[in-house]
């Protein structure tokens, strides 16, 4: 069980999660796009890591980044941690049914899911704290992750045969 | 035998996760609720987080903080040679002013004197460095390098020299977090200059105004009007520059702040006297 807690590409993904969420946590003013990759790319690596590699440890590692997301990004906590958990029980509760959906499929899920997420996160923080759903960073969020959807699931395809 | 260790241990093993999910979301459940009733335990748990995990993030982020502020760097040689034309420009505009403002600086403290009146309201407690932005998505928030140990507690007022930044909203020993003018749940009482108007303003949907959130007596101001803080609410001391009222839609006015939040570096942390 250890072992495959352990393993190369594991780490790799948790490494990926750290460093994206270290960027989406930091305001780069020069920089914005580098936080929306971030942000984006930390969504998607989250959902990939449950489809690809579940293990029951995710759960707590998710439930922590949710906080911290949470903590630094909105100062409250509530938008992601009531999405990621509501993730984590959607994921736990048909999982049987999608570890037999091929590849392709599986892909759209990702997709589906992480739009999901974001629009779900912004509707909480407008609804409990009265942000508003700011249409232009919606729009770059939206752009950046129909950009870099494919080449990172590419990416994270090599990372698994290694 | 050794089917009934494996049921056993199958169901121990389920036993132990419905217990570790159970935990999660009694623990979720509980933050959100102290979340929104302030509760001291979360606010202890966020100032730790400050404290301990953003100095890490900090540092993972650092070559690319290196690299934007090359790139700041680059841009600013590029136009090195069209900004010493307008410094020079603006240094001859400031010399005219600077007569003026000698002039009537001792004007004003003959006056000051002839009507026996109080000083400067405001009193410095710290000056402060920007540490990290946390303005990205959701809350326009930046945290300080002075905290508790420097006298900074909650709910002072935090200047620059082009007006007021915000206030702060979360101290720790060494540093503190300061909730920007432009966040939407920063609320501020205002007032023209000409003291004909008072309202309150918070921060706008675009992030880049301020909205009237209520009018006294619904009187409107006129745009272009400068308006300062009135120093009504007791948070932030009066007369402080806030900006300029720049547009009026369906019965609210929007102010354009003076402080250009894009480009904070250093902040004044100060109270009333």
């Amino acid at each position: 069980m250890l072992s495959k807690l352990l393993s190369s590409q594991i780490i790799i993904y948790h490494c990926i999660l750290f460093f994206s969420f270290s960027l989406s946590v930091n305001y780069f003013v020069d920089l914005e796009i580098v936080n929306y990759l971030a942000y984006v790319c930390f969504h998607l690596t989250l959902i990939y890591l449950f489809f690809y590699f579940f293990h029951f440890s995710h759960i707590f590692v998710t439930f922590l980044y949710a906080i911290f997301f949470d903590i630094f990004l909105v100062d409250s906590i509530s938008p992601h941690l009531i999405t990621f958990l509501a993730f984590v029980v959607l994921f736990y509760f048909t999982k049987k049914y999608l570890f037999n959906l091929s590849s392709s499929n599986v892909s759209y899920i990702i997709f589906i899911l992480t739009l999901i997420m974001f629009i779900s996160e912004a509707l909480i923080a407008n609804l409990q704290f009265n942000y508003p759903i700011n249409f232009e960073n919606f729009l770059w969020i939206f752009i950046t992750f129909i950009i870099i959807f494919y080449p990172t699931l590419l990416v994270f395809s090599k990372i698994d045969k290694l | 035998m050794a089917l009934s260790f494996k049921v056993k241990a199958i169901s121990r093993k389920r036993f132990i996760k419905n217990i570790f999910l159970s935990f999660i979301f009694l623990s979720s459940f509980l933050l959100i609720l102290f979340s929104k009733s302030d509760y001291f335990v979360i606010n202890k748990f966020k100032s730790i987080s400050n404290t301990y995990l953003h100095p890490i993030t900090s540092f993972v982020t650092t070559p690319l903080k290196v690299a934007s502020n090359l790139q700041t760097q680059f841009y600013e040689f590029r136009n090195l040679k069209v900004e010493n034309k307008i410094l020079k420009e603006e240094i001859m505009r400031l010399k005219k002013w600077q007569a003026l403002a000698i002039h009537n600086s001792s004007e004003n403290r003959v006056l000051k004197k002839l009507l026996n009146a109080t000083n400067n309201n405001l009193s410095l407690v710290k000056t402060a460095s920007i540490l990290t932005r946390n303005d990205f998505l959701y809350s326009k928030m930046v945290k300080i390098n002075a905290g508790l140990k420097d006298g900074v507690i909650k709910e002072m007022a935090v200047i620059n020299h082009r007006g007021l930044v915000g206030r702060t909203v979360d101290t720790s020993i060494n540093n503190s977090k300061v909730l920007l003018l432009t966040d939407p749940n920063s609320s501020i009482s205002i007032k023209t200059i000409s003291n004909e108007n008072h309202s309150l303003v918070r921060g706008a949907d675009d992030g880049v105004h301020l909205v009237s959130a209520f009018i006294k007596d619904e009187k409107m101001p006129k745009v272009g009007d400068l308006v300062v803080t009135s120093g009504s609410a007791q948070v932030f001391p009066a007369d402080i520059l806030v900006g300029k009222i720049v547009k009026i839609i369906k019965n609210n006015f929007y102010v354009l702040p003076f402080v250009n939040f894009k480009n904070i570096d250093y902040v004044q942390v100060v109270e009333t006297k």
